[in-house]
């Protein structure tokens, strides 16, 4: 008892007590993070400021942001900030504009790769965050099993063309269709053409973004009038349940990427449409069993776009070391050598340098990948309309309500919140 | 015969329901990834690189210790004010209904909307990111939680006792002090357990009210949900290692668990 | 001090008696009165201004107005009534599960501590856990449990996608994770019973089920209400569970209460709105709180 007593005093002292220069980081548990946390006692013996990096769940980043950024003081010098809440946190006014920075000390931006800027960088011509990491959505597939002559034969007989990696829609669900199977006899299906990750919330939301793309369809035209009741979406939501109904593990409607993942980790799968930075994980001896058998194209039609941010908050306690950070950060030498380890590139010229191509083959597909994404609506309110998208998707995905009405009350529901944001017109 | 081993019976039913999930994640703790979700199951080559990588990679000894500063602290510093309070709701009725209701009130709002005033509150007192802000906010909990169910404890059976004592011209407070505590021993103990649950399970106040240095476990257990999956075998670990400390305190404890002191020992 | 003759001479017994309450409250009071006040009137203040997390001041009364707009909201009788299906189901299932399990023990000796360190065990793991764990094992397709009933015969179950089934699959899982507490509460209660009722009883030949109803229901009342209120009052606000195994889904089956009011706050960023929905609820269980006391006084 005397000890934690101790022990806690101790913590205490030590929270208080900030050194000469300390910042303070609150970060994501994504891979980027941990190496820079690997790289970090080059930068703190080199800057002489200490850094402490908070690295908190996805999910309740969000949660532990807000409170702080609407504070006049935080207790982060520093975020990274998802793109769900880019409309959000600069309509609110948390986030500090960087372009005076960047002009002082000759940081070049022009290196980012556009979609990304136009994402996590640029808010109407404003310069508020510098993009940190991508998480773009593709096709990631069984490349030995299009390898496989006997399959190439199978599929040409059945369809009349070539089993090859999958270039259109039509192309990939007749592959989908293929590699549905029941192998033990039992008459349940036991190997999926793909795999849903259908859970309600930003889970589906986030997969379904792809089907809708691979249909032509949009969320919005450039004047904010939503599309989400128009023939392709309704078509990408049919293509959706389809797939719920025939071709993914039954439960699939509940499952979000990690429950997906493993599915396909554990060598029942053909296919699955998600975030490119679970590719390294396929590719780990120690959380996948077809290491060295996937492959990772565009989503056909066109993936989601995704990505996090550096940002300055307004109530940052120390806003130059939190830039001199961030410069370290994505100088590019830094932004390589995360790379080498592994990261999620957000800058043009990483994705096909050559060290970088030598450590990691598949990085130039992951820059392809990236320039033939689509945007997410970003508004004010993307995190509310995530949710309720998301419920009225996976109520149509479990055959709840009927597809069209599901897809006229998201439309109702998009059409609702721009109206709040004074995007469009009631 | 058969009033012996039904007891026994239920009790091993209901502990295996218990322990078998249990198991599993000792047995994923053991393993990697791939292992752990291999259908049929393969058992694999057993490892500890889990145990030690939580301890090596993450500052996992740190969230314990957080996690514990904070339940003990939360629960001492409210059991004997919420004892207090509860007796005198119990044997005075003080305040009457209304006052009880206005004590359990907040427990009544979920967490979420708490959270913010909180915030604000510590922001001006400056208790953000410490222990001992995180131990007031989790007073908001187990302060109304003892309250409401020490009163449980001293109920009628002690009021004879009492009379007796006050007879024999023993004060209020002598008496509250001497008779009624030791006898309602055994709810205030298992009270007082509960109270160290709710606080070291909380998860919200602790997410939005602390900082790198003050996390506690459930924060820090959180953290194994990255954006490439779930780390769940260190996860497991991790879980399995915040648990046994505990069980290790736990049989110093049980004699007045279970037990308590009887009304006729006082007689 | 507190009770020198000086001052208490002249005050009659009850007037001692309630003094001496208010002295025993209010170092209590006087702590609840800061972390718990403030917040509370925060809340209720906010119910009827436009507050949101954009325009985080209490510039703009807008009276009623955030309750209008949370009675128009589409799903929220859903949710309430997801809601009162949970709390029922987890908290009578846990109370008859808890209670059996509290009197197997207090009639056992011999391992005793085995047991009871068993049934502490899920108390200590956080919900987050319990609900990633849960997830784990009833993976529709990789998990252990659909695996084992396949190894008896039985069809996979969808735990987590049939709107049906994952209702209860996340009720089993409150229950696994909780009815631990209702145990070790009931077990204070009985092992702080007097002996001399029941020995006076079995001097009597009364049989065990006659004691059980006509001396440990009634002596244990005090302490099953508190119990089940305490657990009701816990259950309504469950929240890590649904958010970590169905975010509400499959469809609107397990969007429960306190999920609904969450993603107001944090995700609609209406701060007023999730306010107007708190106190509504508090409104409802300050009621049902007030109600249950009154019926169980009414038994006394």
């Amino acid at each position: 008892m005397r000890l934690f007593i101790a022990v806690a005093a101790a913590t205490m002292l030590f929270a208080s007590v900030a050194k000469a220069e300390t910042i303070r980081i609150l970060m994501e548990t994504v891979p980027d993070t941990r190496y820079i946390q690997e790289l970090l006692p080059e930068f703190e013996e080199a800057s002489g400021i200490d850094v402490e990096i908070e690295a908190i769940s996805y999910i309740d980043m969000h949660s532990k942001l807000v409170p702080q950024l609407i504070s006049p003081q935080g207790s982060y010098d520093l975020i990274v900030v998802d793109f769900y809440w880019v409309g959000e946190f600069t309509k609110a006014g948390w986030l500090m504009p960087l372009d005076d920075l960047a002009a002082r000390d000759g940081v070049n931006v022009d290196v980012y790769v556009p979609k990304l800027m136009d994402l996590v960088g640029r808010v109407d011509g404003v310069l508020y965050m510098l993009p940190f990491y991508n998480y773009s959505m593709a096709l990631i597939y069984r490349q030995d099993l299009i390898d496989d002559p006997a399959e190439q034969a199978a599929f040409k007989e059945k369809y009349g063309i070539d089993l090859r990696v999958p270039e259109t829609w039509d192309e990939y669900w007749k592959q989908v269709e293929f590699f549905t199977r029941d192998n033990d006899g039992d008459g349940e299906r036991d190997f999926y053409g793909t795999v849903i990750q259908g859970q309600r919330g930003d889970c589906i939301s986030m997969q379904w973004a792809n089907y809708l793309y691979s249909q032509g369809g949009r969320y919005h035209d450039e004047n904010w009038e939503p599309l989400l009741d128009s023939p392709e979406a309704i078509r990408a939501m049919e293509y959706y349940r389809d797939a719920v109904v025939n071709y993914s593990p039954a439960g699939s409607e509940a499952y979000c990427f990690d429950e997906a993942f493993n599915v396909m980790a554990q060598g029942r799968a053909y296919s699955f449409v998600t975030f490119n930075i679970l590719y390294a994980g396929f590719e780990d001896p120690e959380s996948s069993t077809v290491a060295g058998k996937v492959g990772i194209t565009p989503n056909p039609g066109g993936g989601l776009n995704g990505g996090w941010g550096w940002a300055i908050p307004n109530s940052s306690p120390n806003v130059e070391a939190a830039w001199t950070f961030i410069k370290w950060a994505e100088n590019p030498e830094t932004a390589k050598r995360r790379a080498l380890l592994g990261g999620a590139p957000t800058q043009a010229p990483i994705f096909t340098d050559p060290d970088v191509m030598a450590a990691r083959p598949y990085y130039p597909v992951l820059g392809e990948i990236l320039a033939g994404t689509q945007d997410f609506p970003v508004f004010t309110y993307t995190t509310e309309f995530v949710e309720e998208v998301g419920r009225e998707l996976n109520l149509a995905a479990i055959g709840e309500k009927p597809i069209p009405e599901a897809m006229a009350d998201a439309q109702a529901e998009l059409r609702a919140l721009l109206i709040k944001d004074g995007k469009i017109a009631e | 015969m058969v009033a012996q081993l039904l007891p026994h019976a239920v009790l091993i039913a209901f502990s295996a329901a218990i322990l078998l999930p249990l198991l599993w994640l000792l047995r994923v703790a053991l393993t990697d990834k791939t292992t752990a979700y291999k259908i049929p199951p393969e058992w694999g080559q057993a490892s500890i690189g889990n145990f030690v990588e939580i301890f090596t990679g993450y500052p996992f000894f740190n969230y314990f210790i957080n996690s514990v500063t904070v339940a003990i602290g939360a629960t001492v510093i409210a059991l004997p004010l919420a004892a207090a309070i509860a007796y005198a709701f119990a044997r005075y009725n003080t305040g009457g209904m209304s006052l009880r209701l206005v004590v359990l009130s907040s427990q009544m709002l979920p967490p979420v909307i708490l959270v913010l005033p909180l915030f604000t509150l510590f922001l001006k007192a400056q208790l953000l990111n410490s222990l001992v802000g995180l131990i007031a906010a989790h007073l908001t909990i187990s302060l109304p939680f003892l309250a409401w169910l020490l009163v449980a404890f001293f109920d009628r059976n002690i009021a004879l006792v009492e009379e007796a004592a006050r007879v024999d011209g023993a004060t209020r407070l002598q008496t509250f002090l001497r008779i009624t505590l030791p006898v309602a021993a055994p709810g205030i103990l298992a009270a007082g357990l509960l109270s160290f649950i709710l606080s070291w399970n909380e998860f919200l106040f602790a997410l939005i009210l602390s900082g790198p240095q003050t996390n506690t476990l459930p924060v820090g257990l959180s953290s194994f949900q990255t954006h490439r999956g779930v780390d769940i075998s260190l996860l497991s670990a991790a879980t399995i290692c915040a648990i046994l400390p505990v069980f290790v305190l736990l049989p110093f404890m049980r004699r007045y668990l279970i037990k308590g002191l009887s009304l006729g020992a006082l007689k | 001090m507190l009770l020198s003759p000086a001052t208490g001479g002249n005050l009659t017994l009850t007037q001692r008696d309630r003094r001496f309450g208010y002295l025993l409250t209010a170092p209590g009071l006087a702590v609840l009165l800061v972390v718990i006040t403030f917040p509370l009137f925060f809340t209720v203040f906010t119910s009827f201004y436009d507050y949101t997390l954009l325009t985080p001041n209490h510039d703009t009364f807008i009276g009623g107005e955030n309750y209008q707009e949370a009675a128009d909201e589409e799903y929220l009788p859903g949710s309430l009534w997801v809601t009162v299906k949970f709390v029922l189901a987890s908290v009578v299932i846990e109370f008859i599960i808890g209670f059996i399990v509290a009197l197997s023990l207090n009639a056992t000796d011999r391992f005793k501590t085995v047991y009871y360190l068993i049934l502490l065990a899920p108390l200590l793991i956080n919900p987050v856990v319990v609900g990633l764990l849960w997830r784990m094992l009833l993976h529709s397709e990789l998990g252990i449990v659909n695996y084992a009933i396949g190894l008896v015969g039985i069809r996979p179950v969808s735990w987590l996608g049939d709107p049906t089934i994952a209702f209860w699959t996340v009720v089993l899982t409150d229950i696994w994770h909780q009815v631990s507490f209702m145990a070790i509460l009931l077990l204070a209660g009985l092992a702080a019973l007097p002996r001399e009722p029941y020995e006076a009883a079995r001097m009597d030949g009364a049989s065990p089920l006659r004691c059980f109803f006509y001396i440990t229901l009634p002596l244990m009342r005090p302490v099953i209400f508190v119990a089940l209120l305490l657990r009701m009052i816990f259950a309504i606000k469950t929240f890590d569970i649904v958010f970590i195994m169905t975010k509400g889904g499959p469809g609107t089956a397990t969007d429960i209460i306190s999920y609904f009011i969450y993603r107001a706050a944090f995700f609609g960023l209406d701060i007023g709105r999730a306010s107007a929905m708190a106190v509504g609820l508090l409104i409802i269980i300050i009621v049902l709180t007030a109600l249950l006391y009154r019926y169980m006084r009414s038994l006394n």
